[in-house]
């Protein structure tokens, strides 16, 4: 780790950080607030009215408890895509972009090793992931113990919540990867944006049932069964874990390719 | 004592590009100048000794130490300018520098302030604002603010006006003075001519000749031999064009200037002919 770039990296990540954060405490406020029994019928009769479109932004009908309707109306689409933005924006800026730019000549004609810029920059993007994850975290428990309280299990909150780290470390995984990957900002931006954002879709399909289920299989969003981790299910935890291995391979990969590869800049 | 020791270091981009058996050294405390025209592989032989890149065949060595292998340890007495200059747009000069010194771990970056005085550079504004050349003295002050002991120059005087072209020159003297080892690729022969000892040019990727500055001009001083009608003509004839006189023979010799022998090695005619529009 070579703190100077950290720093100055980090400093980078705060815009975006910012403006995620803002993003996710609107929807957060809003949709946990509209908690109530006769909200959650009228979510219900959008649901018959048109079941496909709500189903494929994984919203379900009958979510009793707050935590189940929590899970249906923010972990379909809200806390999957915003940080996945993040992700796929910072995690191209920390390696591909300099390469491509040229700007990477400045950090490798330097007594730093190859690894340490690309540990460096690794950190960089999971601590933005992990800030994320704590914030909205926080931030859920804040709202539903203010609105409702007793009504939100930490325990529960907490599950589920480190799953969907785990699912953003791996998207993030993909993202780096691309970026350590490719020197031409065409394939990294192309790769590390569009594999996360074609498994979201892929989801979506399979959300919307039918044939389409199979879809499933080719995405990792499958790994992440928030209503499962909210139950304690072994399987649930299970594929929360897969993502966090594979994660981890991701990055590893990323750095031994970044240490290895040649760099015409 | 060799410092830059390049073997037959070859890499092939196809279409007969790339570089092709490059061998040359640079020794302790010398500077060598590093020629050719554009695309030659002037770039592509740094980029291997800088370590972005490893060798195919062929290898390539800075203090016995190899430049890919062993890339961090050699950059820790190397100050390089890119030939290309790109440093992080978001930046200000003044903020770029504190970040290098930083990064690098340097305790006190002992020559910042020389060297902006020197180049009467302002880092204050954005680096994305900056013209070109101050980027370029931008990149001077980086390569030099560590005092390496080594350095790798590519077109380091790109963008300067001839002041400061003229100031460059006049700090290459000096860190040749304190023993550096310099690297030095280049378009302007004056530069080379007033910095450099030893010589190596390339063309097409391949080395095509590698001399002292003295011996490369030695080797090309044409001699003409006049028969004149009187000794005495022929001894104010000697003394006007600076010959020899013997009798009535006098041997003249015409000096061609460094730029006439670059464009022999250059290639003008069978260059040119090589790509037909």
């Amino acid at each position: 780790m070579n703190g100077t770039l950290y720093k100055r990296e980090m400093k980078g990540s705060v815009k975006l950080l910012l403006i995620f954060g803002a993003v996710i405490t609107l929807y957060v406020t809003i949709i946990t607030t509209m908690y109530e029994p006769e909200m959650m019928a009228t979510l219900d009769s959008f649901y018959e009215v048109m079941p496909e479109m709500m189903a494929a932004v994984g919203m379900k009908a009958g979510a009793t408890s707050l935590i189940g309707f929590m899970i249906s109306y923010l972990y379909g689409f809200i806390l999957l895509v915003f940080p996945m933005v993040f992700c796929i924006l910072r995690g191209n800026g920390l390696i591909g972009r300099y390469v491509d730019r040229g700007s990477m000549a400045a950090l490798v004609a330097a007594p730093v090793r190859r690894s340490t810029i690309a540990c460096t920059q690794m950190s960089v993007l999971v601590s933005g992931i992990v800030l994320l994850a704590g914030y909205t975290t926080a931030l859920e428990y804040a709202v539903a113990e203010s609105s409702f309280p007793g009504e939100l299990p930490l325990d529960q909150l907490l599950t589920v919540n480190t799953g969907l780290l785990c699912l953003h470390l791996f998207l993030g995984g993909i993202c780096f990867l691309a970026s350590c990957l490719f020197s031409d900002a065409k394939y990294s931006v192309g790769f590390g944006a569009g594999i996360p954002a074609l498994m979201y879709v892929l989801q979506m399909l399979a959300n919307s049932g039918g044939k389409a289920e199979n879809a499933k299989y080719f995405t990792a969003f499958t790994l992440f069964d928030a209503n499962g981790l909210a139950a304690g299910e072994t399987a649930a935890l299970g594929g929360a874990f897969a993502l966090l291995a594979g994660a981890v391979v991701l990055y590893a990969v990323g750095i031994t390719v970044f240490c290895r590869k040649d760099l015409h800049i | 004592m060799r410092v830059i020791d390049i073997e037959k270091l070859t890499r092939d981009y196809g279409s007969g590009k790339g570089i092709f058996d490059v061998s040359f050294q640079v020794n302790e405390g010398e500077v060598f100048g590093f020629l050719g025209p554009n695309g030659a592989g002037k770039t592509t032989t740094i980029r291997h000794l800088m370590g972005f890149i490893k060798a195919k065949s062929g290898r390539c060595t800075i203090r016995g130490m190899d430049c890919w292998q062993e890339r961090c340890k050699i950059q820790e007495h190397l100050g390089y300018i890119p030939g290309e200059i790109s440093f992080f747009d978001d930046m200000t000069g003044t903020e770029y520098l504190k970040f290098l010194a930083g990064y690098r771990r340097l305790k006190t970056a002992n020559r910042m302030a020389e060297m902006m005085d020197r180049f009467e550079l302002d880092p204050k504004s954005k680096i994305k604002k900056m013209s070109k050349g101050t980027k370029q003295k931008l990149g001077i002050v980086a390569a030099f603010m560590h005092d390496p002991e080594i350095l790798i120059l590519d077109e380091p005087t790109t963008g300067l006006d001839p002041l400061m072209q003229s100031r460059f020159v006049e700090l290459l003297a000096e860190e040749k003075s304190k023993g550096k080892t310099i690297l030095l690729s280049s378009h302007i022969f004056e530069e080379v001519e007033r910095t450099c000892s030893r010589v190596g040019i390339i063309r097409q990727g391949k080395i095509v000749t590698l001399d002292s500055v003295e011996a490369l001009r030695k080797r090309h001083v044409r001699a003409y031999q006049v028969t004149l009608e009187s000794e005495a003509l022929a001894r104010s004839f000697a003394a006007d064009f600076g010959g020899s006189c013997q009798g009535r023979t006098v041997t003249v010799a015409a000096r061609q200037s460094l730029e006439d022998i670059f464009m022999h090695y250059y290639g003008g005619g069978d260059h040119d002919e090589r790509d037909p529009v």
